[in-house]
């Protein structure tokens, strides 16, 4: 019995569950020579704004317990640029093609979108309401669930493709801004983006980053991710994707257990490039032994608590 | 690029927490190259996660093996220093730019600070196959720092120590200023090692009309060019990756 990997999200199918996190694999080609592109189920690009972006003051990474916590600041070329020199390489993969956008206003991200709709190669959208990294930037969206129905609804009125809401774990429920997403039309939400977190260098009594805090990501914030994923999903009827952590297959399989329909792994790919391939390899793997058919059978066979 | 499993041909010991390890190199992979780096993933541990970056202090092209000399400075390096012979590494590279070679005609002069020795001397050994005349500057704060100096001081390299415990007494940059009026356009100039010391040579270059280039350093998390984490800042505003548009760069390209 072979295993059906493909998910349905709005109006299309990804070719399987895993894909690569916005922010941590570039526009794609930078990984090209590392890893067979082909394999993977989907490409979340680095965010996309309406104009190119510097990005944050340096140093912007440091390593914490099992994470790192970055301060980018969604340093990107732009969508004019985007679209120009970074999406014809992206679109001759089989792979899915989802441009993650970001705005510091409704109006930059309905731009945006407006932008990318012109390039048929697209294959949908992650809006990223969710980045702790830009002052008043998504986050402020991210954290209001009547601004995210709102914006939703906006941009599902310029486009037909799938389209993903990026939910930030920085909230006190986040079931609440799912459900926002959901009922302003949203085809999936993807949880979870980086927590906020703070290093302090205790020699200079100051934080590392430049911008006091960044975002966490990495194995230290996977129970945080797996939880949020399993809240969400029962509180939603669109798929979830879940993020955060997710170093081995076995780590992807306790989303999809806890009611994710496709994973994403960022960090992990930092850290070794075979990661998404083999977590995907790894799903199969255990799916034969277990004898599970689709991901719907793997949500069937989790024994809630 | 490319991501392989080497294995470790010797982890020697070099003076006070330097190292020289030497380890194969992936015949599939490219060559290494004097400024590029490659990436080691230390443990299969996710404490500490991130690759560490090292550039390539020599090449064996009959052997099959590169060496990079190291500097145990934290939990990563740390457990590089209690690797062994035969012990494996996840290794990715070569990555970034390589220093470029000077223009015909020019002479070389080579300064390299603390950890800045790896690709200084493999700068130093490539230009001199190449017959082109090289003077080379180390500098470290004391004698018990200087990796090999016996090697490095037959091979006619000025040693400098902050505290006069060997050599020049004072800093790389102390040196140059002290020859400064020997140093002209047909020079140029090639740094590694800690901010200020190159910022000195990004200096005394501008003061004696020649090109400089450094190999600066920055924490990175992907080494690729793709997360962004890397960024230097740029001469005209903005920001370069070191990863990618570096880590060697022509010193007037960057902001000091
Ligand atoms: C292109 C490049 C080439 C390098 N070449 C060499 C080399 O030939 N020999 C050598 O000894 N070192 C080299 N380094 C520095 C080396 O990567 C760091 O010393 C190492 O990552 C420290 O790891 P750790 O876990 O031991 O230290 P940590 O505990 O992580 O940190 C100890 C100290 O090292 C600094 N550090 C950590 N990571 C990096 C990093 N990626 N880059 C710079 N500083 C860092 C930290 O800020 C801290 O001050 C190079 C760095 C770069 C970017
Ligand atoms: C360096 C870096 C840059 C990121 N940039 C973005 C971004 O531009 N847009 C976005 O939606 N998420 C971004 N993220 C968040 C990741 O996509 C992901 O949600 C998060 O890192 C958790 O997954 P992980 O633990 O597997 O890395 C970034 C993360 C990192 C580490
Ligand atoms: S380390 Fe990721 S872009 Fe340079």
């Amino acid at each position: 019995m072979s295993m059906d990997l493909r998910i349905k999200i709005g109006n299309k199918i990804l070719p399987n569950p895993v894909g690569v996190a916005s922010g941590t694999f570039g526009y794609g080609g930078e990984y090209e020579k590392l890893i067979d592109l082909a394999k993977l189920g989907a490409i979340y690009t680095k965010a996309v704004t309406l104009e190119p972006r510097e990005g944050n003051e340096i140093p912007r990474i440091v390593e914490t317990p099992s994470g790192i916590l970055n301060s980018i600041g969604l340093a990107n070329v732009g969508v004019t640029r985007f679209l120009s020199e970074k999406l014809p390489a992206l679109a001759k993969l089989p792979c899915a093609v989802v441009a993650n956008v970001a705005g510091a206003t409704e109006a930059e991200y309905m731009a945006v979108v407006e932008r990318l709709e012109s390039a048929a190669q697209l294959w949908g959208y992650e809006i990223n309401v969710s980045c702790p990294n830009v002052k008043h930037g998504g986050m402020a969206f991210g954290t209001d669930p009547q601004q995210i129905e709102r914006l939703t609804k906006k941009i599902r009125a310029l486009t037909k493709r799938p389209l993903i809401v990026k939910c930030t774990p920085n909230v006190t429920d986040i079931t609440v801004i799912a459900k926002a997403a959901e009922a302003g039309g949203a085809d999936a939400v993807s949880c979870i983006n980086t927590l906020v977190g703070m290093v302090i260098d205790t020699a200079a009594k100051r934080p590392v980053l430049p911008a006091g805090t960044g975002g966490l990501s990495g194995p230290a914030v996977r129970p945080v991710g797996v939880a949020m994923t399993y809240r969400v999903s029962r509180a939603v009827s669109i798929p979830v994707i879940g993020i955060g952590g997710i170093m081995t297959a076995d780590d992807a399989i306790q989303y999809l257990l806890a009611g994710a329909s496709a994973v994403q792994v960022g960090t992990g790919t930092f850290v070794d490039p075979s990661i998404p391939v083999k977590v995907l390899e790894g799903i199969v793997e255990y799916c034969k032994i277990e004898k599970i058919a689709s991901i719907k059978e793997l949500h069937s066979r989790f024994s809630q608590p | 690029m490319k991501q392989f499993s080497a294995t470790i041909r010797g982890n020697y010991p070099l003076s006070t927490g330097f190292f020289e390890l030497e380890f194969t190199w992936d015949k599939a992979a490219p060559l290494p190259e004097p400024g590029r780096f490659f990436t080691v993933r230390v443990s299969d541990n996710t404490i500490p996660l991130l690759r560490r970056p090292f550039a390539f202090s020599a090449f064996d092209g009959n052997e099959g093996t590169a060496s990079m000399i190291f500097q145990k400075r934290g939990h990563g390096t740390g457990l590089l220093s209690a690797k062994h012979k035969g012990d494996t590494l996840d290794i990715i590279g070569p990555l970034g730019q390589p220093f470029p070679m000077p223009d015909k005609g020019k002479k070389a002069l080579l300064v390299a600070g603390g950890i800045g020795l790896g690709p200084i001397a493999f700068l130093a050994q490539t230009l001199r196959k190449e017959k082109i005349p090289v003077s080379m500057v180390f500098g470290c704060r004391t004698a018990s720092l200087i990796p090999s100096g016996d090697s490095l001081a037959a091979s006619g390299t000025v040693i400098c120590t902050d505290d006069g415990s060997r050599g020049f007494k004072g800093t790389a940059g102390d040196y140059l200023k002290s020859i400064e009026r020997s140093v002209g356009s047909g020079t140029v100039v090639y740094a590694c090692g800690p901010q200020p010391m190159l910022k000195t040579c990004h200096e005394f270059a501008g003061r004696r009309g020649c090109a400089c280039f450094v190999s600066v350093e920055q924490i990175m998390a992907c080494g690729v060019g793709a997360c962004m984490g890397c960024a230097v800042k740029s001469a005209g505003g903005g920001y370069k990756r070191a990863c990618t548009e570096g880590p060697v760069f022509n010193s007037r390209e960057l902001q000091w």
